[in-house]
């Protein structure tokens, strides 16, 4: 039998993003359908019925948590613990670039070694700074569509997007990534939970996570 | 009674049309009613500007929505208080005379330049030529001593219909040639005439362009998004939308939003001073803002009656909404990650758990 032991390896700021993230999106992802293609139809006046303008509000305070934990995940790739800076997940080292080596071949079933660290490995990690570059990119668009004539929104979304129109066709391509990104985010969890006694999935709410005695 | 005003301005133009004309442009500009004796000023004074009026590549869409609007007051007084010393549409010279008046104005006076009509750049600019020369080297000798430049019109502004993807002309607005000078972008497909005769008499009255926003569009006219002054606008909040035109939600006058309505991405004046003086604008009378003072309207406005442009895959011929194809890219990563799982297990079933 193999030992184990405890590591403290996410804080509690990283796990207070994770679930401020995940939550919004599900909120943001349901509400944005609706407000892209509103599928009720009232055809009743004069009646306490505004369903674009509630979707609409939960979609801004779901936006709003969003952005924070955005803001929060900023801090933390430069002021987090050693498992959270950005340095730990960018293919700059010669154990990061093995370790994305090791988990290709492990994902794909080449290799049955399991590449042993107690942060992200790299393709998890770059695969969430990819989103995370999607998620400020939603930020900046959802925000130059909700304050168009505000000087500042409005600058930098005409220097990136050029119109409200382009900013609104990529804010609804980009969703559809948070989407695919969800299933494989959570596939890939179960996944590595099943495969490796590290309680991948119990770190996320406890941030403690289990390593070989060395 | 001596009509001196009639005298200055021309047969057609009675004192009552001037004043309305006046009074229509200081309420476009947001200016108070005590600033009106001043604009009658700047507009009846016998120092008229003089301007050139270039045309390019367009379909005079513009010049006709300002000589036949609804408003012959409106403009008779843009044609009399500025001296139009060259258009192609309304001067009465021709062939070597015009281009005559065209090089005299440029060479000895100062002059505000309006150009109508997208410039095109491919193969050196071949594809619109006027007496010979091509819009970028009209362009070129003329916009350099232009004490102040008006784009007319979205071809104008940012390229228009002949810039639409791929614009075999390579097709571009005046801002992408010209720098140095002011430019002042009254997009619009067409633009409202009160935009555009606002624009003029606030460079007369104040000796200065109006505030304009990151798009040069000045902000009294396209500082608003429609969206938000449209007279639709509760039916939107409160979920009332035309599903089909003719449908009863068309009949009972609901919001266009889902028949394609661009209005919550445009910014325009257009619910605010409306066309013709009729009291008419696009989704007054039923049909959805396809977003006309936009750059690059006819590529992310289209299609028209839908939400959102189709998303379109280089070099597979895939062209759909981008609900389907991202549905499909889900349905496809959803079957990868079905694989994956079926594939791991198949081989723990062949090779036996592995002992830790």
């Amino acid at each position: 039998m193999a030992t184990y032991e405890k590591h403290h390896c996410w804080s509690i700021l990283l796990r207070l993003f994770h679930w401020m993230f995940a939550l919004s999106i599900v909120f943001l992802v349901v509400t944005g359908f609706y407000i892209n293609n509103p599928w009720t139809n009232t055809m009743i006046e004069g009646s306490f019925s505004f369903p674009m303008a509630t979707m609409r509000y939960i979609h801004y305070l779901a936006a709003y948590t969003f952005s924070s934990a955005v803001a929060i995940r900023l801090f933390l790739y430069i002021f987090g613990n050693a498992q959270e800076r950005v340095l730990d997940i960018l293919p700059v080292t010669g154990r990061n670039i093995n370790n994305l080596f090791r988990t290709l071949l492990q994902y794909s079933y080449i290799s049955d070694k399991h590449d042993e660290r107690l942060g992200h490995n790299l393709l998890a990690g770059l695969t969430y700074l990819f989103t995370f570059i999607a998620a400020v990119f939603m930020i900046v668009s959802g925000f130059y569509m909700l304050y168009p004539e505000a000087s500042f929104w409005a600058g930098w979304g005409v220097m990136i997007f050029g119109s409200q129109q382009f900013a609104r066709y990529l804010h609804h391509i980009l969703m559809w990534w948070f989407m695919i990104f969800a299933v494989i985010h959570i596939y890939l969890c179960i996944w590595n939970d099943a495969n490796e006694p590290e309680g991948l999935i119990s770190s996320i709410f406890t941030g403690v996570k289990f390593k070989h005695k060395a | 009674m001596a009509d001196t005003v009639n005298k200055t301005l021309g047969p057609q133009l009675d004192r009552r049309g001037f004043l309305k004309g006046c009074t229509m442009a200081a309420a476009a500009l947001g200016l108070s009613d005590a600033m009106i004796p001043k604009l009658v000023e700047a507009a009846a004074t016998a120092e008229r500007p003089r301007v050139i009026w270039l045309h390019f590549q367009e379909c005079t869409g513009c010049t006709e929505s300002l000589l036949r609007s609804s408003h012959p007051d409106l403009a008779r007084l843009l044609l009399d208080i500025i001296s139009l010393d060259y258009h192609e549409t309304v001067m009465a010279a021709a062939g070597h005379q015009a281009e005559q008046n065209l090089h005299d104005t440029v060479d000895k006076h100062p002059f505000i330049l309006v150009v109508e009509g997208g410039i095109p750049t491919k193969d050196g600019g071949i594809y619109c030529k006027i007496a010979g020369k091509t819009a970028m080297e009209i362009l070129a000798k003329v916009a350099p001593k232009a004490s102040a430049i008006i784009a007319i019109g979205t071809c104008a502004t940012f390229g228009g219909v002949q810039a639409a993807a791929p614009n075999p002309t390579g097709s571009v607005g005046v801002q992408a040639l010209v720098s140095g000078k002011p430019i002042v972008n009254i997009p619009g497909c067409p633009p409202n005439p009160v935009s555009f005769l606002g624009t003029i008499l606030h460079y007369l009255t104040f000796k200065r362009l109006p505030a304009l926003d990151h798009l040069n569009r000045p902000l009294f006219a396209y500082g608003r998004r429609i969206h938000d002054h449209c007279e639709r606008r509760a039916h939107f909040d409160e979920g009332r939308f035309v599903e089909n035109f003719g449908d009863q939600g068309h009949k009972l006058g609901y919001c266009l939003y889902k028949v394609g309505c661009k209005g919550p991405e445009t910014f325009s004046n257009c619910p605010a001073v409306r066309f013709n003086d009729v009291g008419v604008w696009p989704v007054s009378v039923g049909h959805g803002c396809i977003g006309c003072t936009e750059p690059n309207f006819w590529d992310t406005m289209t299609p028209f009656y839908e939400r959102l442009p189709n998303v379109k895959i280089p070099a597979s011929g895939i062209i759909d909404s981008a609900d389907k194809v991202g549905k499909t890219v889900l349905g496809v990563t959803a079957a990868a990650v079905g694989i994956h799982a079926a594939v791991g297990i198949g081989k723990r079933l062949i090779k036996g758990k592995s002992e830790e």
